[in-house]
């Protein structure tokens, strides 16, 4: 990879003090924690070639009296391990309140703010460099969280920066000689998954609050259809067989049919196939008594759902279940996505089931907005986990690599894909367009839910937006929203 | 008109009864009066002519009348106002109860759809280690030595003896997360704070009687009381991991291990970081193990809120 520039060299952001307390993200606006920097010393003359966005920005930091020290070195970039911190701070104007750690953690954030400018300005030889310095500082299994957030973050602009479609390309189960290998990652998994489950609520909260609604949905029918979206290993389903068998009103134990829509290759993320996945609950239910049958429904290679592909029984209440938050694969194509929801409308059914991750709101933040917001989500995450389980490092370590890694860059691939595109927007403001009808959250359910969030932290918290919306917090945060649909009672089939 | 025998009580001072044909005589006259507010304790005495009949009984008798055309009733505002209180006060009891009762039932349910997803989870842990096993058995020709137990946390699995496996049971070491000691460590696990704080939580069913129990010393704020539970209802159903070989199998002990057990450098490696996932705390021994399982004293099928003492005394009046 030949660089366009003779002479690597090291952006540092150094010589500021902040005022920031905690080593998360939390400026909504990155603008104001460039006000506290020392003088500026900056050479730009072996950046003539790099005139860009990203100077641009340098260049207004320095205008509101920020600075940086850009060092220039002799070095070769690889060697530049050699060039150590000190070099820089030797010429720091430091300030006595500076907190080393917060220091660390906001220098991080600045660089990746500087690495994904590059990226978009296409400045791609810049973005290399400055990425380069950060695996320098940061690793994903050590390090405070800011630090191996950072971490995951740099390897997610890295596989943006080699355009390998998202970063998934080296998880991709195959078969033959691999399958060992694959088996150790799929034992990975499931214990990541195991833990996910055991250190938050991140995927009870999806689960429980759309079951809630289904089962409320359907206290008078006998027979229940679930088309799902993802089922993964189908875990959602064990509660709400548990609950179908226990319930009191109408007719006892309804007959439960689930469709799981099944895609080409379900990458690395999958606990076994789908196939597997309908054996175990065909066996759950027999172990507690519960009619079942399960299918497939094949989506086209570029993931469209095509509603004729349903089979469909007559009599049968229909359940559309839409699972978007972690662990599902959060980053489905868009497409896909559309292609269900919409084709779902045409199936009239008794109710929509919606979790997806809740974004912040971005305004005019283009692509920068919502890298940050993908910077300020994902340090929500990590924190919520240490808060609850501080000492269990290496448990957390292991859900950041699995999982939450993963998720990152499937969230920075699709940031990044829609970077010339209006802010995309939530599922469930969609559904509200498309003409579906909320369906009012019951007081069980919200109950259900505060109680849930009880279990673990108390900063958790559970809000409100809507009669048909409730929102997963984490602190002043919002994480994940649940929303219940159903179609409009004359809707044309 | 004819004298009408008045009925005077028989008090010690006696009190002038109103009868109904005395009333019904007492309301024609008014009305021939024009009325309540028209007619005079005077008047009213000449148009009856009771004998007997004073300006004093009259007066008051007008009064009431007056005020609520019921003689018969005998209360006043403050009562009315009492009696409202007191109903509106029992509405809201009853309404406090029946949401009390309903976050009840929430709770109630909750905690058997835990049980269920963590029921669910242990069939495909156990299938995956099936699998795990069954793949290293052929690949390693069935060598013991090499594997440890990542449930365990003394991370030795070849030597645990038969009494280890009763005591802990299959569903114990199966899950490594569900060794107390991931939510162990070195902290002070704030249950019973948390515990006595959130009302009505599911407090009474999944920590019976508020011990430090298994997270001795817990850590954090964090509580995960669903795991420990989790597996005591497991062991309850009696459910037994599939993947209990038989003779000659390192599993013959009952642990079954998560985690790539393979026996080259890296793979031991590797399980030795995950069990070490799981920061040991020394102080946990069989006993506390037995002790803990003791207490909680499992009911097959059906687990129903253990101890609810306070929800109980609220929901029977």
């Amino acid at each position: 990879m030949a660089m366009a520039i003779d002479n690597a060299f090291e952006v540092d952001f150094c010589s500021y003090s902040t005022s920031t307390t905690t080593t998360t993200t939390a400026d909504e606006d990155p603008a104001c924690t460039w006000n506290h920097w020392g003088s500026p010393v900056v050479d730009w003359g072996s950046l003539s070639s790099e005139r860009d966005e990203f100077q641009d920005l340098i260049e207004s930091m320095m205008d509101d009296g920020t600075g940086f020290e850009l060092t220039r070195l002799g070095h070769d970039h690889e060697t530049s391990n050699s060039v150590s911190v000190s070099v820089s701070t030797d010429t720091m104007v430091a300030d006595e309140e500076t907190n080393g750690e917060d220091f660390k953690g906001l220098r991080m954030v600045h660089l990746l703010m500087a690495a994904a400018e590059a990226l978009m300005g296409a400045n791609k030889s810049l973005a290399r460099v400055i990425l380069v310095r950060l695996k320098e500082l940061v690793s994903p299994s050590d390090g405070t969280n800011m630090e191996r957030l950072a971490a995951y973050f740099t390897e997610a602009l890295q596989s943006l920066l080699e355009g390998s479609g998202g970063g998934h390309s080296k998880h991709l189960i195959t078969n033959g000689p691999q399958h060992h290998r694959d088996k150790h990652r799929e034992a990975d998994m499931l214990a990541a998954f195991q833990l996910l489950q055991d250190m938050s609520p991140y995927v009870k909260f999806g689960h429980f609050t759309a079951n809630q609604a289904i089962l409320e949905a359907v206290t008078h029918d006998r027979r229940i259809h679930i088309v799902d979206y993802d089922i993964m290993e189908g875990i959602q389903w064990a509660s709400l067989m548990q609950a179908l068998v226990s319930r009191k009103e109408g007719p006892l134990t309804p007959h439960l049919r689930i469709t799981a829509l099944s895609r080409g290759s379900n990458g690395w993320r999958s606990i076994g196939t789908i196939q597997e996945t309908g054996r175990r609950l065909t066996a759950f239910a027999s172990s507690i008594g519960q009619p079942f049958s399960f299918h497939q429904c094949r989506l086209d290679s570029d993931e469209t759902f095509r509603p004729s592909a349903l089979k469909l029984v007559r009599g049968e209440a229909l359940i559309i279940n839409c699972m978007l938050n972690l662990p599902h694969f959060s980053h489905r194509p868009p497409s896909s996505v559309a292609s269900f929801l919409s084709g779902a409308k045409t199936l009239n059914p008794r109710l929509v089931t919606l979790v997806e991750e809740e974004a912040g709101p971005i305004g005019d933040g283009g692509f920068m907005g919502r890298f940050m917001d993908s910077l300020h989500h994902y340090s929500a995450v990590f924190d919520s986990l240490e808060a609850g389980f501080p000492m269990q490092c290496r448990a957390r370590a292991l859900v950041e690599r699995v999982i939450l890694g993963p998720q990152i860059a499937g969230s920075l691939t699709q940031i990044y894909r829609n970077r010339n595109e209006e802010e995309s927007g939530r599922w469930s403001e969609w559904l509200d367009t498309m003409g579906f009808n909320p369906v009012s959250i019951s007081f069980a359910n919200y109950c259900q839910a505060k109680l849930l969030l009880g279990l673990f932290n108390d900063g958790y918290r559970v809000e409100e937006l809507a009669n048909n919306r409730v929102v997963l917090d984490w602190k002043s945060r919002r994480l994940l929203s649940a929303s219940i649909w159903t179609s409009p009672p004359d809707s044309d089939l | 008109q004819p004298d009408s025998g008045l009925v005077l009580t028989t008090d010690p001072k006696p009190r002038l009864r109103w009868t109904v044909e005395l009333h019904d005589r007492f309301v024609d006259a008014v009305t021939q009066l024009g009325g309540p507010d028209k007619a005079t304790p005077k008047t009213i005495m000449r148009v009856m002519g009771v004998k007997g009949l004073t300006l004093y009984h009259l007066k008051s008798h007008l009064q009431k009348f007056r005020l609520g055309k019921q003689p018969h009733k005998e209360f006043n505002d403050h009562s009315i106002k009492d009696v409202a209180h007191t109903w509106y006060a029992i509405r809201m009891q009853m309404e406090v109860q029946r949401r009390l009762h309903e976050q009840l039932e929430v709770q109630r349910h909750l905690q058997l759809r835990i049980e269920a997803q963590g029921k669910y989870m242990q069939s495909i842990l156990e299938k995956a280690c099936q699998t795990l096993a069954g793949e290293n058995m052929a690949a390693a020709g069935g060598a013991a030595g090499g594997y440890k137990g990542v449930g365990n946390h003394r991370g030795v699995l070849p030597h645990m003896d038969g009494a280890m496996k009763d005591n802990f049971g299959p569903t114990l070491n199966f899950s490594p997360f569900q060794d107390l000691n991931i939510y162990g460590g070195d902290q002070h696990l704030d249950i019973q704070h948390n515990v006595e704080r959130s009302s009505p939580s599911l407090d009474g069913h999944f920590m019976s009687n508020k011990r430090h129990g298994p997270y001795g010393g817990g850590g954090g704020t964090g509580k995960s009381p669903l795991i420990w539970s989790d597996e005591l209802r497991l062991q309850d159903l009696g459910m037994a991991p599939s993947c209990l070989g038989p003779q000659d199998d390192p599993f013959k002990t009952g642990v079954i291990q998560i985690g790539p057990p393979s026996i080259d450098t890296s793979g031991i490696g590797k399980l030795e970081s995950l069990s070490d996932i799981y920061d040991t705390k020394p102080g946990i021994s069989n006993d506390g193990i037995d002790e803990r399982k003791f207490e909680l004293s499992p009911k097959p099928e059906r687990p129903s809120p253990r101890r609810a003492p306070f929800q109980t005394e609220r929901m029977n009046p």
